[in-house]
């Protein structure tokens, strides 16, 4: 595989940004808070490392099994980054929100319905069925991925379930990126793979450039401290106390239901 | 004969994805926005005007002024017909709906603000939430035209609990002595 300037430097520039992201999470401490994602920050450094050796003292067919081993890796990754930061806002005091379940269903399902039917509709030119499946997956993934942050988005302002400061930023950063890589790999669905790849190759250097510069906005947000909570001023703890525990019994009332 | 290119379909379909969705996250970002920087009065401004003594009606036909449920022979009289004059029909309760909206709003700006007033916020957010379920059964049973049949089980119970819980807000700004009193009481 013959990697020019331009790929060398996506490369390093890639491995470069994770480091320093891994630094801040380490440094600030959002390691505790971030696990998963901070997991999926070490993967990102940890393929960068492996496909770069493999690429240099490995052999055609083994890079290309290492890179989709390592492709569906970080698609499993950025999964579970959606599940910690649905964690993080849905369930505020351990569990999850009982009245959002099953909006999670429903969300989860329109979401696999939507990606699947444009997927369906995906008709990519490609010599090999096995780029047909890389196109149309990596479709697939990124719209589910769009549709999960906006969904995100939906349900806790519906809610009235608020972000935390830097689960907004880290969502924010991954929900933005992956609305873009729809375009860009709707762009390698409707172009195709020819034999002149030059096209696929530029709207793959786009992604990276957008997912770099999602990475440089993590970096910064996430080494900016959050505003310290404001303590809660006892009157309104008191207004709110009266106000729930008189919601609460009224609410017994209703759920006995109508007196006859 | 005219044929769709399934390319062109595919493209129209990805548009019309890449278009709305951001849309929506745009849509839900001002909400969000609008809930942070309001504050707790101009919050319970946005709530709707509801014809308060008609909701009084039809809730102390199931429930006594203290709150607790009537079991006298004089209770529970209202025929279906006349709760739904009362109410308002299904635009009052919409307004009904949209005053719990309200409610969940001021579990968001307590909760952003304060995040130590999680647990009550969290339990006012289900509670208002759970009432603005009752009004969404309403209408999708009205969208389905089996209104007559669930109407008197539901908008009786979501509008004496819309009643009894306004009148603790209520209660809590005359308690304060608030200058918005007067307006709430008008909205509420």
């Amino acid at each position: 595989m013959h990697l020019t300037g331009l790929d060398l430097l996506f490369w390093a520039a890639g491995l470069g940004s994770h480091l320093i992201l891994l630094g801040v999470l380490l440094i600030c401490g959002r390691y505790k808070t971030f696990p998963i994602f901070t997991a999926f920050v070490l993967t990102n450094v940890g393929r960068t490392a492996i496909l770069y050796c493999v690429e240099r003292y490995g052999t055609k067919a083994s890079y290309f099994y290492s890179y989709w081993s390592l492709a569906i890796l970080d698609v499993c990754m950025q999964l579970a980054v959606v599940y910690e930061m649905y964690s993080l806002t849905f369930r505020p005091l351990g569990n999850w929100a009982r009245d959002l379940r099953g909006s999670f269903v429903s969300l989860v399902g329109a979401s696999i319905a939507v990606a699947t039917g444009l997927t369906c509709l995906a008709a990519p030119h490609a010599r090999l069925w096995m780029q047909v499946v890389v196109i149309k997956g990596s479709f697939f993934t990124s719209t589910c991925m769009s549709e999960l942050f906006v969904g995100m988005i939906a349900l806790s302002v519906r809610s009235g379930l608020p972000w935390k400061t830097h689960v907004a930023r880290i969502s924010q950063g991954l929900g933005v990126y992956s609305i873009i890589d729809v375009l860009i790999e709707a762009g390698h669905s409707y172009f195709g793979v020819g034999r002149d790849t030059h096209l696929y190759t530029n709207l793959s250097h786009v992604r990276m450039t957008i997912y770099l510069v999602c990475v440089v906005y993590w970096i910064v947000m996430l080494s900016l401290k959050a505003s310290d909570p404001r303590p809660l001023p006892d009157s309104l703890r008191m207004r709110l106390i009266d106000l729930q525990s008189r919601l609460n019994i009224d609410l017994e009332k209703v759920r006995a239901g109508r007196c006859s | 004969m005219f044929v769709i290119d399934r390319a062109a379909l595919f493209l129209v379909a990805v548009g019309v994805f890449v278009v709305c969705l951001p849309a929506i996250a745009v849509y839900y970002f001002r909400r969000a926005r609008r809930s942070s920087q309001d504050d707790w009065e101009s919050i319970l401004k946005r709530l709707a005007p509801v014809d308060r003594s008609c909701v009084a009606e039809v809730a102390l036909d199931i429930i006594d002024e203290s709150g607790q449920q009537r079991m006298d022979e004089s209770s529970a009289v209202l025929e279906p017909a006349e709760i739904w004059k009362l109410v308002g029909g299904m635009e009052g309760l919409k307004a009904i709906e949209a005053n719990c909206m309200v409610l969940i709003d001021l579990a968001f700006y307590v909760q952003q603000k304060y995040p130590e007033a999680v647990v009550t916020t969290e339990e006012l957010r289900l509670n208002a939430r759970e009432i603005a379920w009752h009004v969404e059964r309403l209408k999708a049973a009205a969208e389905s035209g089996k209104l007559d049949s669930v109407f008197a089980m539901y908008a009786q119970r979501a509008t004496a609990t819309y009643y009894l819980m306004t009148r603790q807000v209520l209660a809590l700004y005359e308690h304060d002595g608030l200058p918005m009193l007067a307006s709430l009481q008008r909205a509420l």
